[in-house]
């Protein structure tokens, strides 16, 4: 284990009071954050998800731009969801389009997938927990494949320890969502055998996730993910920023290696 | 000045490699004292992890004796060791790990053999099982509790816990972050019974402290939280 951080501390210790966090931050800027959804959870009380409130967040927080899924097409019409985001993104330069399908519905996945890729969307989000959907349901596998075909990117949620499965054999090119470092084991034994296979940052918050991650597969493997507005963004840029990673590492976490996936 | 109530010291079972690095994780948030348990104690042998941890304490690690509710003798046996030597202040109990829920009657013996010992208890608290502790708190005469991760997911059941019991603490430390988490249990909870838990080193002190920056709280709730609440609990000599 190295000193994580702890020289860069120093030196700020003379300014720091407790939990001035901007003071740990300083001038780390997020160039682009993969994991940013709009809309309203009717089982949540707030905060807001509208476009405004969600991007005034994310500019707080010295986020230049972000991947941005619609909770709308996740719960209730996929179709006039997505139609949403890609009017956002015409609107809003710093948001990057992220298409969504619903794994209750796999036959209509499909041409909704093709749709989005005809649009020139790079990424599509899939919501498990959210759709109560399993990892050995065959809706996933056959999303799995069509996303490949199309050489999209899929970002997902759900437990990795079972949602790696029908991710792979495909060359999918993957970023799990909800990775926590709890299931960090089973991520990098996966990842090892799957190139495509890349992990945000969110949920791995022990002392030494990042810095393991980075050894084992390398640091190209991660990706700053805050899932504003529903979780506190400050959390993980915090982490990035206080830890062992270069500096060349953490722009790439932080909007390098997600701009590169979504290219 | 920081005070972390809840962090841990030696090997976890997880993919990680954090056993050394409790003092250098701290450094690097300004937490100057933290309060931890042994991890051994917590997750296999209570007395073996008490009697590890005795021999690391510092004027930074203070130590608490770890007990196992379903082992009350070798848990007396233990605070009657550890408590004397100053460097222990106070009981951890991990009602998982020990099977032993708030609403169990060994946990609830437990709580009263600490209270007799006069020390707060860290207790593991889960969703609504932090009501459960704050009944137990109730029914315990003396009894200073600390409700561990705050319910963790089940922070609203926190905030009633808290009010239900004002002998009952709330921490507020969980791997995820849930926005507004900790600004809605500072806007509903007496100031003067929060503090600040990090977990580690299971958990990097960023997911505490990033959460709790996130709230925005006035400076003087900020320094209650940060450490008046815990030297004052704990009754540690510090100052700022």
């Amino acid at each position: 284990m190295g000193d994580y951080g702890r020289v860069r501390y120093l030196e700020l210790e003379a300014f720091v009071t407790a939990f001035d966090a901007q003071r740990l931050i300083g001038d780390l800027t997020v160039t682009l954050d993969i994991d940013v959804v709009v809309g309203a959870y009717p089982d949540r009380d707030g905060p807001p998800g509208t476009p405004e409130s969600v991007l005034g967040t994310l500019a707080a927080h010295r986020v230049e731009a972000a991947a941005v899924a619609s909770i709308r097409s996740a719960l209730f019409d996929v179709t006039s969801g997505n139609d949403e985001v890609l009017a956002l993104a015409a609107a809003q330069p710093s948001v990057v389009p992220v298409g969504t399908v619903d794994l209750r519905d796999p036959i209509g996945a499909v041409p909704e997938l093709e749709r989005l890729a005809d649009a020139g969307v790079k990424a599509v989000r899939l919501f498990p927990d959210e759709q109560g959907v399993e990892a050995g349901f065959p809706s996933v596998r056959h999303v799995a494949r069509h996303a490949a075909r199309l050489g999209l990117l899929v970002l997902t949620g759900g437990d990795v320890r079972r949602f790696w499965q029908p991710f792979t054999g495909l060359e999918a090119r993957v970023v799990f969502l909800d990775t926590h470092f709890y299931h960090l084991g089973d991520f990098l034994v996966a990842a090892q055998d799957e190139p495509g296979f890349h992990t945000t940052t969110r949920l791995l918050n022990s002392p030494d996730a990042l810095e393991t991650v980075a050894s084992i597969l390398g640091a190209d493997r991660l990706l700053y993910g805050s899932r504003t507005p529903l979780y506190e963004p400050v959390v993980p840029l915090l982490r990035l920023a206080t830890g062992g990673l270069k500096p060349d590492e953490v722009a790439a976490v932080a909007g390098g290696n997600a701009r590169r996936l979504l290219a | 000045m920081i005070i972390d109530v809840h962090a841990h010291w030696g090997p976890w079972f997880f993919t990680m490699d954090v056993a050394e690095v409790n003092l250098a994780t701290m450094d690097r948030y300004g937490i100057d004292v933290a309060i931890v348990s042994a991890t051994e104690a917590v997750i296999y042998d209570a007395p073996a992890g008490n009697r590890a941890l005795a021999a690391v304490l510092s004027d930074r690690l203070y130590g608490y004796v770890t007990i196992n509710p379903r082992r009350l003798a070798e848990a007396e046996r233990d605070l009657r060791e550890y408590l004397p030597t100053g460097r222990f202040v106070g009981v951890k109990i991990h009602t998982d790990y020990t099977k032993s829920p708030p609403s169990s009657a060994h946990l609830r013996d437990a709580l009263a053999l600490v209270a007799e010992h006069g020390v707060p208890a860290l207790v593991h608290t889960w969703g609504p099982s932090v009501l459960e502790l704050a009944e137990a708190c109730r029914d315990t005469p003396g009894l200073r509790a600390i409700a561990g991760h705050m319910g963790a997911d089940g922070h609203r059941y926190a905030i009633e816990a808290a009010n239900g019991c004002d002998r009952l603490y709330l921490e507020p430390c969980y791997s995820h972050a849930p926005a507004g988490r900790i600004a809605e249990v500072a806007a509903a909870v007496d100031p003067r019974r929060l503090l600040f838990g990090t977990d580690a080193t299971l958990i990097d002190p960023s997911s505490a402290f990033g959460a709790i920056a996130a709230a925005d709280l006035d400076e003087d709730v900020a320094d209650l939280v940060a450490w008046r609440n815990a030297a004052e609990l704990f009754r540690l000599p510090v100052t700022n």
